[in-house]
C-alpha cells in the first residue's frame, strides 16, 4: 500500500510542480513505483516539466468520469520505469472532480503504487479541496519572501483543519549569499515562524530554468545543486536520513541547519 | 425595355434594376422612357458603386445550382478568427478553420478536416468521428499531438527545427504522414 | 528568543530580512487571529452560560469581537447587564 503525499502551497510560483516533478523523478531514480497527479485542472504545467505533453490523449476528468480507465490515462516516464503521469485536463475547470472523487482516485493508486505525489494548484478554492482530499501526508513548499511565508502558514493552517497533520516544508529558491548578508529571510527566521518540520531546502539555482525549458527535471543533472537537494529530499521521504547539503562555506550557519533539520 | 437589357451587358443589366428601385419615387414616368433609363442608370452606376459587388454576388448566390459546385457543400465548415489559446477547446462536427495560431494545450477536435492559417502548436483531432480522409494543414505544422480517426502521433522527442513552409498531415497506407503543403490541382480538391 | 533580540536591537536591525520577518510576525497574528464564525459563536455561549452564574445579562444584545488594531489582537465583548444576582446561585443559571 502506497503513501499519498499532497505537495502544495497557497501563493502561486514558488515551485510546487518543479517539486512534485523533481521529488517524484527522484523517487523513480531510487527504483520506487511512482505516480504524479496533476490536479491543476485548466492550468496544467506537469506535463510541460516533465516533457511528457505530447503523450496526452485521456486525463483526470475522463478517469473520474468513466471516460476510460485509469491504465490508458496514465503516462509513463520517457526515462524511468516506475514513473507515471496522471495529467490534468486543459480544456476543463476546476469543478469538473470533487473532493469524493478524488479521494477514490487516491485510494486505487496507492494500490498500485508506492507513492502518490499529487501537484496541489495554487489558491484554497476548489482545487487545493480536490488536491488535498486523498492525501495522507502534505508538503508545504515557500520561498523566503513575506508574501509566499504568509499563504505557506494560511495552507498549514487549512492543512490542520482538514485532518492533515504535521506537514513537512520545504524552503525553495534559497540564496545563501543574500541570506548571509542579512537581506533575505534564513531557514532558521522561516520555521521559527511557521514552526513546522523542514523536508529540506533548494538553493537557487538557473539550471532549473534550463532543465524546465528541456522538459528535463533537475534531478537527472548531477551537477545541479537544486538537483542535488531534490536528490536528498526523496530520500528523506523514504525515511532515509540525510544531514542537509552545504548551501555554503559557513560552516556555523550549515551546523544550525543540521540542527533544525534534527528531528528525524 | 427587358429585351434591350438582355443585349447589354450584365453590369448594367444590374444596375438598370437598381435604378428600378429607387428610382421611381423622384423619377416617376421617365423611368419607362428607355434612353432616360441609360443614362440615369449609367448616373447611378457610378453614384451606387460601393454595393455593387454585394447585391451582385447575393443575387448570383441565390441563384445559385450548379452541380459541380454543389459537391462541395456536403460539410460544414467553421471559420474561426482569432488564436486558439491555451484551454480553449473548438469542437465541430464538420471542418475547422483558424485564420490566427493554435497555441499549445488548446484543442480542435473536428470530424472533418482543420485548416490552421498561422502556427498550430495544440492537440488537433481531424476526422473525429472515424473519417481517414480528414487532413490537417498549416503554415506551421508542430501540433503538440496530431491524431486523425484512429490514429495517434506526436512530435519525436528531443530537439527538431520545424520548418517553415506549410506542411499537410493525412493518412497514407495506415499511418499519418506529413507533407509539403504544394499548390496542385488534387491536392487543393482534396483538402478542399 | 535572546537571538532574536539581539538582533533586533542589534546591528542587524536595519537589514531587510529583519524587516521582513517583522512584519510577517505582525501580518500573521491578524491572519491567525481570524476565527471562524462557528468559534466565535461556541465561544458566545460559553461565555453567556459562564457570566449568567452571576448576573443576569442581555443575552441577545451581546457582541463579542475580534478586534485587531495596529499591533495587537484582542477580545472585545460588549455584554450589557439587566441585574446583577446576590449570590453565585448555579441553579438558576439561564440556559
Amino acid at each position: 500500500m502506497g503513501e499519498v503525499i499532497v505537495i502544495t502551497s497557497g501563493k502561486g510560483g514558488v515551485g510546487k510542480t518543479t517539486t512534485t516533478a523533481n521529488i517524484g523523478t527522484a523517487l523513480a531514480a531510487l527504483g520506487y513505483k511512482v505516480v504524479l497527479v496533476d490536479t491543476d485542472i485548466g492550468l496544467r504545467n506537469l506535463d510541460v516539466v516533465l516533457g511528457l505533453e505530447n503523450r496526452i490523449v485521456y486525463d483526470i476528468v475522463d478517469v473520474t468520469h468513466g471516460h476510460c480507465r485509469m491504465k490508458q490515462a496514465l503516462i509513463k516516464d520517457k526515462r524511468f520505469e516506475g514513473l507515471h503521469l496522471l495529467p490534468a485536463a486543459q480544456t476543463k475547470d476546476k469543478t469538473a472532480v470533487t473532493p469524493d472523487q478524488m479521494k477514490e482516485l487516491c485510494r486505487d493508486l496507492k494500490k498500485e503504487f508506492d507513492y502518490v505525489i499529487i501537484d496541489c494548484p495554487a489558491g484554497i478554492e476548489q482545487g487545493f479541496k480536490n488536491a488535498i482530499a486523498g492525501a495522507e501526508k502534505a508538503v508545504v513548499v515557500t520561498t523566503p519572501e513575506v508574501s509566499a511565508v504568509r499563504d505557506a502558514d494560511r495552507i498549514i493552517g487549512l492543512l490542520e483543519a482538514a485532518e492533515l497533520h504535521d506537514p513537512k516544508l520545504i524552503v525553495n529558491r534559497i540564496r545563501p549569499l543574500m541570506v548571509k548578508k542579512g537581506d533575505m529571510m534564513s531557514i532558521e527566521d522561516i520555521i521559527d515562524i511557521l514552526a513546522i518540520d523542514l523536508l529540506g531546502v533548494v538553493p537557487e539555482d538557473e539550471m532549473i530554468v534550463v532543465t524546465t525549458n528541456k522538459g528535463e527535471p533537475a534531478v537527472l543533472d548531477n551537477n545541479s545543486r537544486a538537483g542535488q537537494a531534490y536528490r536528498n529530499m526523496a530520500r528523506r521521504i523514504t525515511g532515509e536520513d540525510v544531514p542537509l547539503m552545504d548551501l555554503q562555506d559557513d560552516t556555523g550557519f550549515i551546523n544550525r541547519l543540521k540542527k533544525l533539520i534534527g528531528f528525524k | 425595355m427587358l429585351k434591350k437589357a438582355k443585349g447589354s451587358k450584365s453590369k448594367k443589366l444590374l444596375v438598370k434594376k437598381e435604378t428600378e428601385v429607387l428610382i421611381p419615387d423622384e423619377m416617376g414616368e421617365k423611368v419607362t422612357d428607355p434612353d432616360s433609363v441609360e443614362i440615369e442608370s449609367r448616373i447611378e452606376f457610378v453614384e451606387e458603386a460601393a454595393p455593387m459587388p454585394v447585391e451582385k454576388a447575393a443575387a448570383s448566390l441565390a441563384r445559385n445550382r450548379d452541380p459541380w459546385q454543389q459537391n462541395f457543400a456536403d460539410e460544414n465548415t467553421i471559420l474561426i478568427k482569432r488564436t486558439v489559446r491555451s484551454g480553449q477547446c473548438i469542437q465541430f462536427d464538420g471542418s475547422v478553420v483558424v485564420l490566427g495560431d493554435v497555441n499549445p494545450g488548446s484543442e480542435i477536435i473536428a470530424s472533418g478536416n482543420i485548416v490552421v492559417m498561422g502556427a498550430l502548436r495544440g492537440v488537433v483531432h481531424a476526422g473525429a468521428t472515424g473519417n481517414e480522409e480528414a487532413t490537417v494543414a498549416a503554415f506551421k505544422l508542430q501540433p503538440t499531438q496530431l491524431r486523425i480517426a484512429n490514429h495517434i502521433t506526436r512530435a519525436p522527442d528531443g530537439e527538431y527545427l520545424a520548418p517553415d513552409y506549410p506542411e499537410i498531415a493525412r493518412i497514407k497506407d495506415g499511418v499519418v504522414v506529413i507533407e509539403v503543403y504544394q499548390l496542385g490541382q488534387d491536392r487543393q480538391t482534396k483538402i478542399c | 528568543m535572546l537571538d532574536f533580540l539581539l538582533r533586533v536591537f542589534g546591528r542587524e536591525t536595519s537589514s531587510s530580512k529583519n524587516v521582513a520577518k517583522e512584519r510577517l510576525r505582525l501580518v500573521l497574528v491578524h491572519d491567525r487571529a481570524d476565527m471562524s464564525p462557528q468559534l466565535l459563536q461556541e465561544l458566545k455561549e460559553d461565555l453567556i452560560k459562564v457570566i449568567s452564574n452571576y448576573m443576569e445579562i442581555d443575552e441577545n444584545a451581546l457582541e463579542v469581537n475580534l478586534d485587531t488594531s495596529d499591533n495587537s489582537v484582542a477580545l472585545v465583548a460588549n455584554i450589557p447587564i439587566i441585574r446583577m444576582k446576590r449570590s453565585s446561585n448555579r441553579a438558576e443559571k439561564i440556559g
